[in-house]
């Protein structure tokens, strides 16, 4: 038996259900000091590469990584953007955390070039010039980035 | 496929936004609820209250950096409920569809 409701109860009801659905869709996000603190090691592996011995540089980078990789899967889910909700699984794309990676990937790579490109022009410190250029970029791209993905789970829903 | 079932306690709109509100999160802070819904404390601990009697939501304490939070979240009981609900309110909109076409 259907409830005594009318129509237009019902869809007032359902559009207030789908309006706070996206107000929880618009908290996918990773937490913004990640953005910040992977721009600071771009920085410091940049100014390790110019200043530091090979090795120094070689430890430095593989000790990124590992740091990376052990807080990747707890903050590139999407999930927790915000320390005051977590998202359910079931709103968020699983590919974030490729895009994310895919987007770093593409990052390092414009930093070789970078780098490259101002040691022929003749820069004292081509890995510093492209490691500050590139964590400027990671620092505004990422955010952008993610707006992206939350645009893309909203048109999901709707 | 879910059951149409028409829950009288989760209908009012201030339960219905917050039951939607946690339905599409694992948990959320109480801070996070009251800002979305421009709701009191008071008024919201009261709803609060109305949804973890019949054991729809849960409450959780706890401190996080010398503050203490409240953490709330939907229930098993609470999601089936809202699930039912929601089917109820389709299915009024799609017999009310069929019978104008």
């Amino acid at each position: 038996m259907l409830p005594k409701i009318s129509e237009t109860e019902a869809r007032l009801a359902m559009s207030s259900i789908e309006r706070r659905r996206q107000q929880v869709v618009a908290e996918i996000n990773v937490p913004p000091w990640y953005w910040f603190v992977l721009a600071g090691g771009w920085v410091g592996l940049g100014v390790l590469a110019d200043y530091g011995p090979v090795w120094a540089t070689t430890a430095g980078t593989l000790l990124f990584g590992a740091a990376h990789a052990t807080i990747a899967p707890r903050v590139l889910s999407g999930r927790r953007g915000s320390p005051r909700l977590s998202v359910r699984g079931d709103l968020v794309s699983r590919r974030i955390p490729l895009v994310v990676i895919g987007f770093l990937m593409i990052m390092i790579m414009a930093t070789i070039g970078a780098a490259l490109l101002f040691n022929a022009d003749g820069a004292r410190h081509p890995a510093t010039l492209a490691g500050v250029v590139i964590a400027a970029i990671v620092v505004c791209g990422g955010p952008s980035l993610m707006g992206w993905v939350r645009r893309g789970a909203e048109q999901h829903l709707s | 496929m879910v059951e149409p079932r028409f829950d009288e306690l989760i209908h009012p709109s201030t339960r219905l936004s917050i039951v939607a509100l946690l339905a599409s999160t694992d948990w959320a802070e109480f801070s996070f609820v009251r800002d979305r819904l421009a709701m009191s404390d008071s008024a919201l601990s009261k709803q609060f209250a109305a949804l973890e009697e019949p054991g729809y939501i849960t409450v959780e304490r706890h401190v996080s950096q010398h503050r203490r939070r409240v953490r709330v979240s939907l229930t098993e009981v609470g999601r089936r409920a809202f699930e039912g609900h929601v089917a109820a309110l389709q299915a009024v909109i799609s017999s009310t569809a069929s019978r104008t076409s």
